[in-house]
């Protein structure tokens, strides 16, 4: 479902990975500037200077741009700074895309988000305030977290998360890796991929596939 | 031998022009062909809050201007042909239906919002925020183009209608006020020669005024570079842009129609 076949970026060597439906992935890189290299090129922000990055058995940058956005229609991504519209509230923001492709309606979605926050330890005042901030007045914490319900709520066949555990206390990293393997075995097939910088936590992941990439030196 | 054509010897501002006309007519062709994405609810949210932006937000200032202008013209008139005379509503007719109308309309939309549309589109470039709109899966032309281009053109429109008729009706106010003219008086001469055509093309001007505007202002913001510096640059360069093409598109359109 998703394949890295010879892909060369800066000064990553080339490499190849195959990830199956239903697995668990890690891949992890030296420093942080490798993985934004990586996780732009997954995003189809930037082109892989060779090889090629296949998703759903389609050639990423292959594919016109509009037909590129289209597939991900299909992935849930939880980029590193949550990725949030800026002009939209964190409620609109939630919405977005569960409301754009699925017709998920406010009053479909509410039920289902208030018990998300729940799960991540927000109470139901606190939530009710956060939904009408705009992203900038939210905490890195606070982003992650909107992004990582706004993708879950719209059941994506791939969740990545983009160093979802970087900069937290140890214990609210753990708090947001036990909802996302909760979450991972509950649409058969799913695959979850974790780009993550070699750091402490990022071992705790349990995956079924890890990738260690090197710089070339 | 062979020459070799540098870009910079044809002059920047030829290159900048050639860009902006091809980026106009792609944003052009891309609305025309794209217009059904207004059915997508959250496409929709976008185009009620660009008409609430552009046209429900301006009408206070878009009614002060129409009065003062209405008051001023029917004042002006007046007190050079007289009272009851046949030129009052004629000429109130040209300055504010064909001419003043769209053109102030124009020129309002063009300091409120169209520095607005083109800073906030360049600020969502930099922050990497149409990135995030495509992860989604969401077609940034879709979402942020689309309904921008079609709230301000409406916007423009009906925008202009109400400024026409709120000029007209506080022009003959005030001269009924200040110099004892009949207002209905002046109203029946006004709505005597007002045929449909003088509005239609008037309304035609509006639009072409709201769908350049709205074009070159995404224009603008979408092809700001990713730097900060490139915020009100984007925003200057819309609002000169605009206003130079509403005074040229106008000059057109009034030769085309009217003389």
């Amino acid at each position: 479902m998703i394949r890295f076949d010879q892909v060369t970026l800066g000064a990553l060597r080339a490499f190849s990975c195959e990830i199956p439906p239903g697995a668990v992935c890690r891949i992890t890189t030296a420093s942080e500037d490798r993985k934004n290299e990586l996780a732009a090129t997954l995003f189809g922000t930037a082109r892989p200077e060779q090889g090629r990055i296949e998703l759903f058995g389609a050639d990423l940058y292959a594919l016109p741009v509009k037909e590129r956005v289209r597939l991900f229609r299909r992935i849930g991504v939880v980029p590193e700074h949550g990725g949030l519209i800026g002009n939209l509230k964190v409620w609109e923001n939630i919405l977005l895309p569960a409301w754009y492709h699925l017709g998920k309606t406010a009053e479909q979605a509410e039920g289902e988000v208030v018990r998300m926050y729940e799960d991540f330890g927000f109470g139901g005042d606190y939530v009710k305030r956060l939904m009408g901030r705009l992203p900038d007045q939210l905490s890195i914490y606070e982003k992650r977290v909107a992004a990582l319900i706004r993708a879950m709520l719209t059941n994506a066949e791939i969740m990545i998360y983009d160093s979802l555990f970087s900069g937290l206390d140890r214990d609210v990293a753990a708090r947001l890796y036990r909802i996302t393997e909760r979450f991972h075995p509950e649409r058969p097939g799913r695959i979850s991929l974790y780009l993550c910088a070699d750091d402490a936590f990022s071992q705790r992941i349990k995956a079924d596939l890890t990738v260690a990439l090197d710089a070339e030196d | 031998m062979a020459t070799i054509i540098n870009p910079e010897r044809f002059g920047r501002p030829f290159l900048n022009a050639a860009a902006y006309w091809k980026g106009f007519y792609r944003l052009l062709g891309y609305i025309l062909k794209n217009i059904g994405a207004l059915n997508v609810p959250p496409v929709r949210q976008v185009f009620y809050r660009q008409v609430y932006f552009t046209g429900i937000e301006a009408l206070w200032v878009v009614s002060l201007i129409a009065a003062f202008s209405g008051m001023v013209i029917a004042g002006q008139i007046t007190s050079l042909a007289g009272p009851n005379s046949p030129f009052t509503a004629k000429i109130m007719l040209w300055m504010l239906v064909r001419e003043l109308g769209p053109l102030l309309t124009a020129i309002v939309i063009i300091a409120r919002s169209s520095s607005a549309m083109a800073s906030e589109l360049a600020s969502m470039k930099i922050r990497g925020e149409a990135d995030s709109l495509r992860m989604m899966g969401v077609d940034v032309m879709d979402y942020l183009v689309v309904p921008r281009i079609a709230g301000m053109t409406l916007s423009v429109v009906a925008t202009t209608f109400y400024f026409q008729m709120t000029a007209i009706v506080m022009g003959f106010a005030f001269v009924a006020a200040a110099q004892d003219v009949p207002f209905l008086t002046s109203m029946e001469g006004v709505l005597s020669i007002l045929d449909l055509t003088e509005v239609l093309v008037s309304l035609l001007k509006a639009f072409v005024f709201g769908l350049v505007i709205s074009i070159t202002s995404c224009y603008y913001g979408l092809s700001a570079p990713r730097s900060v510096t490139a915020v009100p640059r984007a925003a200057t360069r819309a609002v000169m842009q605009n206003l130079v093409s509403v005074f040229f598109l106008d000059g057109i359109i009034t030769y085309a129609f009217f003389l």
